[in-house]
């Protein structure tokens, strides 16, 4: 796990405390049941916190996995 | 407090039990606030306690104000913002700002106030509400360029400062200060504004949720105040250069003297109680005292304690005279070896530095002196709590002395037990959560648990009044308790320090038999730190714990212990 896989697993457990680690890389709007609209704001702010960054209102309807988030933030810290 | 800590704080919190419950009422979505809410009343709670946070509907703050009236919440938060008074002062209305818009604009602001002041005034009979003023940035309607004001933002401005005003006099109302929450953070989060309809920063959201935790959650406000004199309520060493040459004034550069003492002033007409101790001869300090520029009445220092012993003896007689516990005292004293001396004897006593030479520090000083003694709302009691001091020690005084009985019968007292309590009477919870010393087990109430305990129909209460010769003490005693048949039990039972030793509380158990036509009184008895008061007095009242662990007492027991009652106890109410 790199750091910003690090740091996006720390915001996904305390906004989805009952989320294991293990279960982090398939964790998605559709499979985590906690994961509805205010969830979306609480977590991608939680990130924007933790990163300074601030994320676009296409992204709240967008990053909705795990793993498009850390693809997202990748691209955007590496690249942007 | 960032949002990341409040998360980690609440889920360190799962699990613990005691939930505890706040309402937040707001017309945007309540989000971050919530969380931050949570937090920032999770940091005031012990480690063990949880607390829920219950929010309304979005854009329906009046809607949401009803609806916590409804709860049984510990309290309630009520956030305003201008888009509640108008959508059209929001960021996500179309509702246009043209001239004609505008003026209707106002109109809709005075209707809407109206709405919410009476949604208000009927929540704050329930529970305490912490109202908190719009922080928002209008839009930029005015005429003006942004350094000018315009006469709209003037008149919003005065239509809210009218209506803040009346809702700061309405019991159980707390207004939140406005200046202290909008320079702690930018307040506008325009991108989550319309994308969430949250429309505050993470920094300010965590501000605002402090300030209303702060005036949500006040800690015991402390009752007296000990001053030192010579270098802290004047400048200058009395019995050296002479009372006439000690000063506290702008003509002598020793004002922060002079504020320090229209500090304290202020304080006592707010009922705390005022005390001297000095190092110094008596008839100095007397001298010094009775100065006519003095910007304090002198006679409002009571005991005032002149001599060369340490001055953690003086500090102990003072919080004799007053009876009340070293931890409600606060004592101000210009050297520091003087205030490590009494908070060595005395670790409960608050020890503050008078820093004279410091404009900027004294200031401070002054500040810390309103959060230490400020409280939600006066009441008649704490005006009468200064004149009532003096008589309570000479009653202590004279009882002690052995002459008790025929002593307290030249009082020519009346005790006066109201059964009917006034919904909207703030005191008897007061004193319930208040008291220490006579207090039956120690057990705090919120607003809302007493009003419901009011509902009920087996609930016995009786609020107790005071007066004899010397004047009246006010509402000083509460018992709270249910009934059974012929037997009454008894849940809550507080009697104020300054009504001690006049048997009130022996009336009061007498009047509880008569009303009630009990056999027998059962007391929910916990034995706390502080409460050797009550201990004593069911010792010598032969209330004892049976074997179920009841402390008990019956009416022929009591009658036959209690001997002939020294007041009148005129036709209860």
């Amino acid at each position: 796990m790199n750091n910003i896989e690090e740091k996006v697993a720390g915001c996904f457990g305390s906004v989805f405390p009952g989320l294991g680690a293990e279960d982090l890389p398939q964790a998605s709007e559709a499979t985590v049941a906690a994961w509805d609209s205010v969830a979306q704001v609480t977590l991608l702010s939680a990130i924007s916190e933790e990163f300074g960054l601030d994320f676009e209102f296409e992204d709240f309807e967008r990053l909705v996995s795990y793993s498009l988030i850390v693809e997202y933030l990748e691209s955007k810290l590496h690249h942007g | 407090m960032t949002l990341n800590k409040a998360l980690a704080l609440i889920n360190s919190r799962k699990g613990k039990s005691g939930d505890a419950i706040y309402y937040l009422a707001c017309g945007f979505e309540p989000l971050h606030l919530t969380t931050l809410l949570r937090a920032h009343l999770l940091e005031r709670l012990p480690d063990d306690k949880n607390v829920e946070v219950q929010c309304g509907v979005y854009g329906d703050l009046r809607g949401n104000i009803e609806s916590a009236a409804r709860r049984a919440a510990t309290a309630c938060a009520v956030v305003l913002e201008w888009s509640d008074l108008d959508p059209r002062l929001g960021l996500r209305s179309s509702g246009g700002w043209s001239n004609e818009a505008k003026a209707d604009l106002i109109a809709n602001c005075i209707e809407r106030y109206t709405h919410l002041e009476a949604a208000i005034v009927a929540l704050a009979a329930r529970m305490p509400v912490a109202l908190a003023p719009p922080s928002l940035p209008l839009p930029p309607i005015g005429n003006t360029i942004r350094a000018q004001s315009s006469v709209l933002e003037l008149e919003l401005e005065q239509q809210l400062a009218a209506f803040l005003l009346r809702m700061a006099r309405v019991s159980g109302v707390r207004v939140v200060e406005r200046s202290r929450i909008s320079s702690a953070a930018a307040a506008l989060d325009a991108r989550m504004e319309l994308i969430a309809g949250f429309p505050y920063t993470v920094p300010f959201a965590s501000a605002l949720a402090a300030s209303l935790v702060d005036v949500l959650c006040q800690p015991a406000p402390k009752k007296g105040l000990i001053t030192d004199l010579d270098g802290t309520l004047w400048s200058g060493i009395a019995g050296e250069i002479g009372v006439d040459a000690v000063s506290w004034s702008q003509e002598h550069h020793t004002q922060t003297h002079g504020l320090y003492q229209q500090m304290l002033g202020h304080l006592a007409s707010c009922g705390v109680l005022l005390a001297a101790c000095s190092k110094n001869e008596m008839t100095t300090a007397e001298a010094a005292l009775a100065r006519k520029d003095l910007f304090l009445n002198a006679g409002s220092l009571f005991p005032v304690c002149a001599n060369w012993g340490p001055k953690s003896a003086s500090v102990g007689r003072i919080l004799e005279t007053w009876n009340i516990a070293a931890d409600a005292v606060v004592f101000i004293d210009d050297s520091p070896m003087e205030l490590d001396e009494v908070e060595r004897a005395y670790p409960g006593v608050t020890c503050l530095a008078f820093p004279g030479k410091d404009p900027a520090a004294v200031w401070n000083l002054l500040g810390r002196l309103r959060d230490l003694f400020g409280k939600p709302e006066l009441m008649e009691e704490d005006r009468l709590r200064q004149s009532s001091i003096r008589v309570s020690a000479q009653v202590r005084e004279m009882a002690a002395d052995g002459g008790s009985a025929e002593f307290l019968r030249t009082l020519e007292g009346t005790v006066t037990l109201a059964w009917q309590v006034d919904k909207a009477d703030k005191r008897p919870l007061e004193l319930i959560n208040k008291t220490n010393q006579f207090n039956l087990n120690g057990l705090r109430m919120g607003e809302s648990e007493w009003q419901r305990l009011l509902e009920r129909n087996d609930t016995i209460v009786a609020v107790v009044s005071y007066q004899d010769k010397f004047g009246p003490l006010g509402k000083i005693a509460v018992l709270v308790g249910s009934q059974a048949g012929r037997k009454v039990k008894v849940s809550h039972w507080v009697m104020s320090c300054r009504a001690f030793s006049r048997r009130v509380e022996h009336h009061m158990l007498d009047s509880l038999f008569r009303h009630c036509d009990a056999e027998e009184i059962a007391f929910a008895f916990a034995k706390t730190e502080k409460n050797q008061p009550l201990r004593e007095f069911f010792a010598a009242a032969g209330i004892r714990s049976s074997d179920d662990g009841a402390w008990r007492i019956s009416r022929k027991d009591f009658l036959s212990s209690c001997g002939v009652l020294p007041h009148a106890t005129p036709d209860e109410a």
